[in-house]
């Protein structure tokens, strides 16, 4: 069971203690969760099981899951030219549409069922095949599996999901310290406001 | 124009900036507002010149602009289009160049150590690479005064290279720095703590005292750490220079004498239009990275110079050197919480030198690195694309780990370059940047070494479970320095070879790195070139080509 090694946790209670700027930013990405406009119902549902696979968060209800398919939704929908472009990737935004076929693509190869059908060792069969750089699939002899995978698929998640309130809580990092500071520093201690760690 | 900006809470750069027109001729137009540009135009706006520096980004305002937020603070860095590859492709990303006034300084840990005589010489001493065409003793005096400028903080006594001492007292170490201290000193290793890094441990000016919020590499809101935003960039506003922001060059126009006349520029002004300018200038110099930089002068092709600006000897882009730095990192039974404390705050420099007994020459560092949550996300999935569980378990571990960055010299070669992509354009339209870069065998070896000494000094500390990922950072070397003008694109002043009005001080001129952070050491060139400066341009040295060996007077 992951999400109780600091049960006290709670960056976000601390928000009266940001400065405006980092407040309004972190709220705006808690609170204004923007919707999907880019990918198409299938390719949103395949992204959504990728995430999920990604960054289970079964154990949390619905509602306390932080949201992550609408920010890839949304880089896709909003990305301008710009960037660390991979020289045998093409840009961010066709990285993602040929992935999420190139899952689909391996599923079937695999388990004769698209992506999402998959149960969840099914889908994890296929993102480890995808993760080994060599997946079967036309898809990924034109789309380099390993380089799709670190640098497409596992940055953009894992930036996503630990840019997040809930995240930090799970980690039991405080989140943003300005004004005020650390004063803590030895020991690994935490300051007055951070949670203790119960349980290892 | 006014200016109003934060530097810090309690100071706020309230002031009327000179402004020129495009066509007024200034005596130096300089690209770009870094660890270089920045000096540049600190040191000679106060010599009398007028100066105007171009800008790619904004002014970022500590107050408004800065977030104590990892996700939130993408705007710091350059982010225009740049492709990548070779056997070792960079991943750029946040770890690189800036993009507003200060440029990466803005967000660079801050480690400022200097480099060490021998790295000077390393054709002499070790048979490989170039030797510099001048020595410690040139750019001593200027460390000596950048250790005073930015300030940076550090032990009374520091024992590599040629030992000196720290004119700020050393910073705490957080409980991560302590690890460094606590594994050397467990395996007999010299080491120190609290710097060499640009961030007082007391008031300075205007700038507040550190705050302990380890959020260096994002900009730092409070002002204590040195940037030169803070540093040197007030004072040249102060001295009549105007930083020109939103000015991203992309051509240095000649006349038919071969002279620079200035530099050609998109601007964006601030309501989104986008007009081209050429702002006119007597000398021009370039100090964009050591990828825009290169980029810069191969987009600058004409009649005279068909391949390039200051590219007679085809080296422009060529000899592109990352820095190594592989990050390891240990899982401990105890807290860390390594996010807390700058990141930069304890080093060791007893593996930097050549030593017989290793299968490589040249050496490392190591260094303390504190990733945030996010970049240590992108470590641990980096490592070997582990998802899942194994993901979320490893980051629950986040406040148990240490972590030590290996800087180490990888060695120049003619075929690490940068070029113009022939088909990416950018947003403006203009060729991509394609940076193509595969390490040596002697580089492999040295960064091994440099993990498992890491791993070694981890593990001494108590680490229980270690890790590693290679990585690369500090870009330097595609404008080289050299003796002639065959082998190099400028001389030891920074001054091209081709051009008599045209200078590049930047990390790009840099022959070999060593295993030291370059901010403080392209701060020195600069301000050395600036003195240089200050007396050839009355004696009319700019007039002609340089003719000789570049250690010479004027």
């Amino acid at each position: 069971m992951t999400g109780d090694r600091y049960p006290a946790a709670d960056a976000l209670a601390q928000r009266g203690h940001w400065d405006d700027a980092t407040r309004r930013v972190i709220l705006d990405r808690v609170y204004n969760v923007p919707d999907f406009r880019h990918f198409d119902d299938h390719a949103r549902a395949t992204l959504e099981a990728l995430c999920a696979r990604v960054i289970p968060q079964d154990h949390r209800p619905r509602e306390r899951r932080v949201p992550i398919a609408p920010w890839i939704d949304e880089r896709c929908a909003s990305t301008v030219v710009g960037g660390t472009r991979f020289d045998d990737m093409p840009d961010e935004r066709t990285a993602w549409g040929l992935g999420l076929r190139g899952l689909d693509e391996t599923a079937l190869i695999l388990h004769a069922a698209s992506f999402v059908e998959l149960d969840s060792a099914g889908q994890d069969s296929v993102l480890l095949a995808v993760r080994g750089g060599h997946p079967p699939g036309q898809i990924w002899t034109e789309l380099p599996a390993e380089r799709w995978w670190i640098h497409i698929a596992l940055q953009a998640i894992s930036g996503i999901y630990y840019s997040h309130p809930t995240a930090w809580d799970e980690i039991g990092f405080g989140g943003p310290a300005y004004p005020r500071g650390y004063t803590a520093l030895n020991f690994g201690a935490p300051e007055p406001w951070e949670a203790e760690e119960v349980s290892r | 124009m006014k200016l109003h900006v934060h530097l810090s809470p309690n100071w706020v750069l309230d002031t009327d900036m000179r402004e020129y027109r495009p066509a007024d001729e200034v005596d130096f137009c300089i690209v770009g507002t870094g660890a270089g540009g920045g000096v540049l135009a600190q040191r000679l706006a106060s010599f009398g010149f007028s100066v105007v520096a171009l800008e790619a980004g904004p002014w970022h305002d500590s107050e408004t602009d800065m977030v104590s937020d990892e996700a939130g603070s993408g705007r710091l860095f350059w982010d225009e289009l740049r492709i990548t590859g070779g056997t070792d492709p960079l991943d750029f990303g946040a770890n690189n160049s800036g993009r507003g006034v200060g440029g990466s300084t803005v967000h660079y840990a801050a480690f400022c150590p200097r480099l060490h005589p021998s790295d000077f010489r390393v054709r002499s001493s070790d048979g490989v690479a170039v030797d510099w065409p001048i020595s410690y003793d040139d750019l001593e005096p200027y460390y000596e005064r950048m250790e005073r400028e930015y300030p940076v903080s550090g032990p009374a006594h520091f024992p590599w290279g040629r030992p000196h001492g720290y004119p700020y007292a050393p910073i705490q170490a957080g409980t991560a720095g302590q690890m460094l201290l606590k594994g050397c000193d467990a395996l007999g290793i010299p080491v120190v703590a609290g710097g060499p890094v640009a961030i007082p441990a007391g008031r300075v000016g205007k700038r507040p005292h550190c705050i302990m919020r380890g959020f260096c590499l994002l900009g730092c809101k409070v002002g204590a750490k040195s940037s030169t935003l803070v540093s040197h960039i007030p004072d040249a506003v102060a001295n009549g220079a105007e930083i020109r922001t939103g000015a991203l060059a992309h051509e240095i126009p000649v006349d038919s004498a071969g002279r620079v006349t200035g530099v050609r520029y998109y601007r964006t002004l601030s309501d989104g239009r986008r007009i081209e300018e050429v702002q006119r200038a007597r000398a021009v110099i370039v100090a964009g990275y050591a990828v825009e930089t290169p980029r810069l002068l191969l987009e600058s092709v004409s009649a005279r110079f068909p391949d390039g600006l200051a590219n007679s000897s085809g080296t422009v882009g060529r000899f592109l050197m990352a820095q190594a730095g592989p990050v390891v990192w240990g899982r401990f039974p105890g807290p860390i919480r390594q996010y807390k404390a700058p990141p930069a705050c304890a080093t060791t420099e007893q593996f930097y030198e050549t030593d017989p007994a290793n299968d490589f020459v040249r050496g490392y560092a190591l260094q303390t690195v504190s990733p945030l949550p996010i970049a240590m996300a992108h470590l641990i999935s980096g490592e070997d694309g582990g998802f899942g569980e194994d993901l979320v378990r490893a980051m629950e571990e986040y406040n148990h780990y240490a972590a030590i960055g290996v800087l180490g010299e990888i060695l120049p070669a003619e075929t690490n370059t940068i070029t113009l992509h022939p088909t990416e354009k950018d947003r403006f339209g203009l060729p991509a940047p394609y940076a193509r870069f595969s390490r040596g065998d002697n580089d492999r070896r040295m960064m091994d070494a440099g993990i498992e000494r890491a791993t070694a000094v981890l593990q001494a500390a108590g680490a229980i479970e270690v890790h590693a990922v290679d990585r690369y950072a500090h870009l330097v070397g595609t404008a080289r320095m050299g003796f002639t003008p065959d082998d190099s694109v400028v001389d030891g002043w920074c001054r091209t070879w081709d051009v008599p009005n045209l200078l590049v001080c930047d990390g790009s001129v840099l022959p070999t790195q060593g295993s030291a952070n370059p901010a403080l050491t392209i701060s020195a060139l600069a301000a050395r070139t600036a003195d240089w400066l200050r007396r050839a341009v009355p004696a009319g040295a700019l007039a002609h080509r340089p003719a000789g060996p570049a250690a010479v007077e004027v």
